[in-house]
């Protein structure tokens, strides 16, 4: 911050004789204060003012111009902000200029009743008579100054550079300040008001672009990008281009010079503690507690399965010696023997053992039986439904239709298998074929599977899509801007909110119809819920697909399947990646002379008027006297000054334009002030230094004697006015 | 109050000597004062310039009038000459780049470029 610094209290204030005049920069966000016939203000500080509340005592205080940003921890400032007094580049809050200037005074070291010199003040050209009028009121009823006069800084600026040299009598102003620039032509050192054209936009404008600019580019950012630092970065870095659009092609092109001309700013940024990657022993280590792990979960399911194994042959021999045991005992006291086992008869021993020996085989890992013993004959098994129904009891007629609902279900049931195992047969031999197209020329095999696998996964994905959006997504109804929207609900569901919506708004519309047709009735089966269900089963597409991809991750290894949710590829969630230096750098290019163009082009930021160089046009022909030669005369010194004409290259692009709009071979020269800030101060303590600078004041007593038409026509003049 | 912050003379005192009226005493504490001054739009409408000759400057007149030369086209994010306009968004774009850009762009993004040369759309 440039005027972080607090200006000391001067103490030679006493030292001063009354009628030595006090000069005044009022500037939009500088104010200077010093004394008149003095080579440098003596006190400079930003045109600010803000009054937090003080933690400790609750007080509201008051902190002018700009303050230690170490400070300001014993202030609350959530509900205060920098204030400045002026509205464009016109005071218009008088509670605000009134502490600007109880500090200007109290720093300058006033400790008088009263203010006791005359004062000279800056405004702007053609200001408000208001704004003067109670700046003058300020001054007389407040401070007790004796005599006030006013005078605008641009032309200030032109007199004192003319007495340098630099510029000539006649010639024009062009004066780029923080909210507004001027031109004015001047005339024998004088400013003609007639003539003068003002654009509002300054420094401000570029500093707010370029802050906006920024902090758009780098919204991770936006903390850092303060006023104070896009501030310093627009002094430090910004320049004008000569032509706008030859420097920005230069960028699009990305050359080498524009490589160079780029601008990188470095935020404060601490690399995070790196960390080291797993030595080869801790892999080594993890790898080894892996295969421990593993090695426990096998041993324990081995030792299941051999326990297992164990008390099924148990079971099997307990099994076996019952049945041997059957055979010995008589068949009358096969009853007792029995229920002495907890078997009811010989038939249920055969088939647990015929159980347990299945167990077994299944349990050593050995091919388990599949085929069930063949079926006896139907008639065998259901011997009742040859029979006709007259020939039968009830009972057995009873009897027929169960053997008859047994017959079709188990025929149903050989139906489905036997399709099943067509099925197989049909998918080995797709297979085999497979490998046969495979084996004569792979190359080409895997890239028809590819391909195959491409289009397939373009189809299932479509009709996920489909299945989602309805029918009517290919981009047409994504114009209004909604990529997302109407996402949530699937076709059928829209259909039904439609239709539900439909009914009801129809309701009370002319005479109700509903029902008369058959149709209508058809509606409340569309708008039952249950026509939701829109699982049709995988379609073949879709078999075909994982077919494809089994068969791909098969032979291909660099094949890899897109997962389930891969169907949108955009939602992929960036992986995490460490933050580097580079992601705390702000870099800008084009900025560097975007942002000073708004002075040329005030149309880039919205404002419709005339730019810089247009302005010296436009002055010359508000020129009162249409004098050609004076038109050349004051082409002839075009004088820069004001904060805004600090950027490099300034001067050279205003002396282009303007020989785009004066007449071929018109003397043209431009020149930059010898201190484009600090010369309207100084050229005003020149013009306060002056002898002739008693006449050019007024007094209290003139401020309310004259009126306001004559404060209105008041200016300063070098030569005595006629009034 | 802290011992630097007196120190620094940050703080600007209530009782300045110079001043025949002081601040306390013009704007008393605890006393809503209701807005005492004018905007500029406000100030201007006051000075009545209509009734002054127009030859006369004021600082209404002195303004400069809008821009003789065409205006020129740059491209809403990167600054270069734009010979396209997204429709969609309104925004300005030099190339595809800058156009891919554009369309991943938030709306709030967006309205934010605009509002930068003044075209963002304003919901009043």
């Amino acid at each position: 911050m440039p005027f972080a610094t607090r200006p000391l209290r001067q103490s030679d204030y006493n030292y001063f004789p009354s009628t030595c005049p006090i000069v005044i920069d009022n500037g939009g966000s500088t104010f200077r204060i010093g004394w008149a016939g003095e080579s440098d203000p003596r006190i400079t500080f930003r045109n600010v003012v803000q009054r937090p509340r003080h933690k400790a005592t609750g007080e509201t205080v008051t902190i002018v111009g700009d303050h230690d940003p170490a400070l300001i921890k014993y202030f609350d400032c959530t509900r205060s902000f920098q204030r400045s007094a002026f509205d464009g580049n016109v005071v218009y809050q008088f509670e605000i200029m009134e502490y600007i200037l109880d500090y200007s005074f109290e720093r300058m070291g006033a400790d008088g009743p009263e203010v006791d010199h005359p004062v000279l003040i800056t405004e702007c050209a053609c200001n408000p008579v208001q704004s003067r009028a109670k700046l003058a009121e300020l001054l007389f009823e407040t401070y007790g100054v004796p005599s006030v006069a006013f005078g605008v800084d641009t032309a200030f600026s032109y007199v004192y550079n003319q007495q340098l040299g630099i510029c000539d009598r006649d010639g024009i102003a062009i004066c780029s300040g923080f909210s507004t620039s001027h031109a004015f032509p001047m005339v024998n050192g004088e400013p003609v008001f007639e003539a003068c054209c003002r654009t509002n936009i300054g420094g401000y404008h570029v500093t707010d672009y370029l802050k906006q600019l920024l902090s758009l580019k780098y919204p991770n950012h936006i903390s850092s990008i303060t006023w104070e630092k896009v501030e310093e970065l627009k002094m430090e870095h910004c320049y004008v281009a000569l032509d706008y659009f030859l420097e920005a092609k230069v960028f699009q092109k990305g050359t080498k010079e524009a490589e160079e001309k780029m601008r990188c700013w470095q935020l404060p940024w601490v690399p995070p503690p790196s960390e080291e990657p797993p030595s080869e022993e801790e892999l080594a280590r993890k790898a080894a507690i892996k295969e421990k792990q593993g090695q426990r979960l096998r041993e324990m399911a081995a030792a299941k399965r051999s326990s297992r194994i164990l008390e099924l042959e148990n079971e099997l021999q307990g099994l076996e010696f019952l049945l041997q045991q059957l055979e010995n005992v008589q068949e009358s006291d096969i009853a007792s023997f029995l229920s002495r086992t907890g078997y009811v008869s010989r038939q249920e021993i055969e088939s647990a053992l015929a159980r347990v020996t299945q167990s077994l085989r299944k349990a050593r890992g050995e091919q388990t039986e599949i085929e069930e013993k063949m079926e006896p004959s139907t008639s065998e098994k259901y011997p009742l439904i040859d029979f006709p129904d007259n020939m039968l009891s009830p009972e057995q007629l009873k009897e027929k239709k169960r053997q008859l609902f047994l017959k079709t279900t188990s025929e149903g049931r050989q139906r489905a298998k036997q399709k099943k195992f067509e099925e197989e047969l049909e998918r080995e031999r797709q297979n085999q074929q497979d490998e046969e197209k495979r084996l004569e020329n792979p190359e080409l095999y895997l890239q028809q599977l590819r391909a195959k696998h491409k289009e397939l996964s373009e189809k299932v994905e479509q009709r996920k899509r489909l299945k989602t959006n309805g029918l009517h997504t290919n981009g047409n109804n994504n114009i209004s801007g909604g990529v997302g929207r109407g996402e949530r609900l699937n076709a059928a569901q829209r259909e039904r909110m439609r239709l539900l919506t439909t009914a009801a708004f129809d309701r009370g519309k002319g005479e109700d119809t509903f029902g008369a047709r058959e149709e209508d009735w058809q509606l409340y089966k569309l708008m039952s819920k249950d026509n939701d269900d829109d699982d049709e089963g995988p379609d073949e597409n879709e078999v075909e697909f994982n077919r494809i991809i089994c068969r791909l991750q098969e032979i291909d290894p660099t094949f890899v399947a897109k997962s389930d949710g891969g169907s949108v590829v955009a939602t992929e969630i960036p992986r995490f990646r460490p933050q580097t230096k580079e992601d705390f750098q702000i870099i800008f290019g084009v900025e560097r002379f975007r942002c000073p163009e708004v002075l040329f082009q005030p149309n880039m930021i919205g404002i419709d008027q005339a730019g810089l160089d247009e302005m010296a046009g436009i002055s010359i022909r508000r020129l009162p006297s249409k004098d050609d030669s004076i038109e050349r005369s004051i082409s002839n010194s075009i004088f820069l000054t004001g904060g805004s004409c600090l950027f490099p290259g300034m001067v050279e692009r205003v002396e282009a334009e303007i020989r785009k709009i004066r007449p071929f071979e018109s003397p043209i020269r431009v020149v930059r002030a010898s201190d484009p800030i600090l010369d309207a101060w100084r050229g005003a303590a020149t013009v306060a230094a002056a002898p002739r600078f008693q006449m050019q004041t007024f007094s209290r007593h003139d401020f309310y004697e004259k009126g306001e038409d004559w404060l209105r026509s008041y200016c300063l003049r070098k030569r005595k006015k006629k009034n | 109050m802290e011992v630097e912050v007196m120190e620094s003379e940050m703080v600007l005192p209530q009782h300045l000597s110079f001043k025949r009226v002081q601040m306390s005493d013009k704007y008393p504490k605890g006393q809503s004062r209701g807005r005492h001054w004018k905007h500029l739009k406000q100030i201007l409408q006051a000075e009545n310039y209509q009734s002054f000759p127009p030859n006369q400057p004021n600082y209404v007149n002195i303004e400069s009038p809008p821009s003789m030369y065409p205006s020129k086209k740059f491209c809403d994010i990167t600054g270069f000459e734009a010979p396209y306009v997204d429709p969609r968004t309104n925004i300005r774009y030099a190339n595809i780049e800058v156009f891919k850009l554009v369309r991943s762009l938030p709306n709030e993004y967006v309205q934010r470029y605009l509002a930068l040369r003044n075209a963002a759309v304003v919901l009043k």
